[in-house]
């Protein structure tokens, strides 16, 4: 009954179109007001603790390192890195663009923030070099959705936070799928433009291939720190961001200098204020996941879900249908927030492993950032490409198509997930 | 009006300035404990006893008190850069008339969340003022870093308000580009990396 009244409750308040946080915050506090005599000193002391965890602050760092990066000429010589390499083949520079998504991912924690960082300068880079626009766009809003998934990615720290799963884990269980995405989409690239005859571009000597290496090394050697201070023991991973937030700024300003020194207080401010946001949502998701757990919501769910004779099959499949409508609405960070507590105990319960199943919530959100209504990437993307959500939509639909068979692959095979960190024995 | 519009702007300007230092201070300071820890561990004469001698176990500990301020101060600074994001499916769809009253109705909201919880945290700040609690490795009295909650949420309060003030005078709302840093420029045209590499203009249909 109280699981209705505050589901019924949050969904009014969210669908009037004000902040999240301030709809999760309101929930509970009616509901504690009006319903129980839970000691209002405990939400205030709450309001606090709710973020008073180290594991946490990686998420501001990892902003903060994104946004150098984004601003600091790493993601300019990663795609000339990557069209060196690759650019001769079918798809040429969008192929490229796969691949610098990927490398990008692999030091920035965001999907918007990757489809700034190669769309802004790749997309034009298509339509002059003779690329249908719509072909550019899709290519990068796709792959873009890449960033959540390659390690580090601030999704899978909410993750986390809400199912107390390992961040070292959960960021080594994202490479192998991260790869395997990174290819699947790559094909499609490849196959849509060796159908469409679109243009290539001249192979590059390997001389050439050197010096574009030796220009990005610096944004390269990143992803070495950052994934192998986490897995050595080195760092934890909120050092390990903090690290590479300090990494970026001295590359962004000293070493490539693209970035005024004059400039950093704005990069400081907006990653600020971009962090801000992120860590008052969960303040408040942790208020109602307090407020669900003293309830016991997720534990009667639990019990009823398993009472209607649910298998690990039927519950994974309704995970996936559940997320991707919540995809539609919210975005990833919200719904990872409110739904993991609820979601992670049945889990549990099925025996699916916490890992795997952190993996499944992020391919999840990946899909749910590239479509509309509210798929952040589109909205990123068709700002740089000067396109209308609707088109963009439409382009996007081959490589959207490729990231719902992987999900699939993801969901019900869980070695993809669980085999890399195994064998590197931070998953049992 | 001229001695509201001032105030404002101090507040707008003192706000800014805060978070960026919170954020370059945070960063910085585990930056210098992780160096430190690891250069500590080096046998090198003289400076290892003198690295040894400093503790930063402290260092996590106030990384997480400048994050919370940050927080609290920075979702204040959101509300008037329009970051705080909701479900806008079902607004969007209605004619600009009946838009008004709804947005006001969660602008106002926004602002009686943050008002009650302004109010909340200063008592909660009152009883703990009035204990010998302190913070377990800065030992600083517990009080000075919950206050954070009551000033921040006062501030956001007050942002919600203004915001909403000026939407019912202007019909205008503060809207954030996100992945957009305010005014630097994106090198929109083809970069020189791209065509460094290949020389010769992309053929055109290589086949």
């Amino acid at each position: 009954m109280s699981a209705l009244i505050i589901f019924g409750l949050l969904l009014a308040l969210m669908l009037t179109g004000m902040p999240i946080s301030i709809a999760l915050g309101l929930t509970v506090l009616t509901f504690l007001f009006t319903m129980t005599d839970v000691p209002i000193q405990a939400v205030a002391l709450k309001l606090f603790s709710g973020i008073e965890n180290f594991e946490i602050m990686a998420i501001p760092f990892f902003i903060l390192a994104g946004n150098f990066l984004t601003h600091g000429g790493v993601a300019r010589r990663m795609i000339a890195f990557a069209s060196s390499l690759i650019g001769h083949w079918a798809g040429g520079l969008g192929l490229a663009g796969v691949l610098a998504c990927a490398l990008f991912a692999a030091v920035s924690g965001s999907s918007p923030a990757t489809v700034v960082a190669i769309g802004s300068i790749l997309m034009p880079a298509m339509v002059k070099a003779g690329f249908p626009p719509r072909f550019g766009a899709g290519v990068i809003t796709t792959s873009g959705a890449l960033g959540i998934l390659i390690p580090p990615s601030i999704v899978m720290v909410l993750y986390s936070i809400s199912t107390n799963a390992s961040v070292g884990a959960l960021f080594m269980a994202g490479v192998v799928p991260g790869l395997m995405l990174a290819t699947l989409l790559g094909l499609t690239t490849w196959w849509r433009a060796w159908r469409g005859k679109y243009p290539r571009q001249p192979r590059a000597t390997w001389a050439q291939r050197g010096r574009a290496m030796r220009e990005s090394i610096w944004g390269l050697m990143l992803i070495i720190i950052v994934l192998g201070g986490i897995y050595s023991g080195i760092f934890t991973p909120t050092e390990a961001a903090a690290m590479s937030a300090v990494y970026a700024f001295i590359i962004a300003v000293f070493v490539y200098k693209d970035l005024k020194l004059s400039d950093v207080p704005r990069v400081l401010l907006a990653s600020a204020n971009m962090s801000a946001m992120l860590l008052y949502i969960i303040t408040n998701a942790v208020l109602f996941s307090f407020l669900m757990t003293s309830e016991h919501i997720p534990q009667s769910m639990a019990q009823w879900l398993l009472g209607a004779g649910l298998g690990p099959i039927a519950f994974l499949l309704l995970v996936n249908v559940l997320l991707l409508v919540a995809g539609n609405v919210m975005e990833p960070s919200s719904i990872v927030l409110i739904l993991a507590p609820i979601l992670f105990p049945v889990a549990m319960h099925l025996g699916i492993d916490p890992i795997h199943f952190g993996i499944i919530m992020v391919v999840n959100m990946e899909v749910g950032m590239c479509h509309p209504p509210v798929g952040l990437n589109l909205y990123v993307a068709s700002g740089i490409a000067k396109m209308g959500i609707t088109e963009l939509t439409v382009a996007v639909w081959p490589w959207l198509l490729t990231m719902l068979v992987f999900l699939g692959l993801v969901t019900y095979i869980p070695a993809i997930s669980l085999a890399f960190p195994r064998w590197l024995g931070m998953v049992h | 009006m001229s001695a509201l519009s001032l105030f404002n702007r101090v507040l707008d300007r003192l706000e800014e300035t805060l978070i960026a230092i919170l954020m370059a201070a945070a960063t910085l300071l585990i930056f210098v404990a992780v160096v430190h820890r690891y250069v500590a561990g080096m046998a090198i004469p003289g400076l290892q006893d003198w690295l040894l001698s400093l503790h930063f176990s402290w260092a996590q500990e106030l990384c997480i008190y400048l994050f919370v301020w940050m927080a609290k101060f920075g979702a204040a600074y959101g509300v008037r850069t329009g970051i705080h994001v909701g479900v806008d499916v079902l607004v969007n769809r209605l004619s600009p008339e009946r838009q008004k009253p709804v947005i006001l109705f969660g602008l106002l909201a926004g602002a009686l969340f943050t008002g009650i919880v302004a109010a909340m945290g200063a008592n909660f700040v009152w009883h703990v003022s009035h204990t010998a609690q302190t913070s377990p490795d800065l030992e600083v009295p517990m009080w000075w870093v919950y206050l954070a909650i009551p000033l921040g949420s006062s501030l956001m309060c007050y942002r919600f308000l203004q915001v909403a003030w000026r939407f019912n005078r202007d019909g205008e709302l503060p809207h954030h580009d996100p992945g957009e840093v305010e005014g630097l420029d994106e090198p929109m045209d083809l970069p020189a990396g791209v065509d460094n590499i290949h020389p010769i203009a992309a053929g055109r249909g290589a086949r």
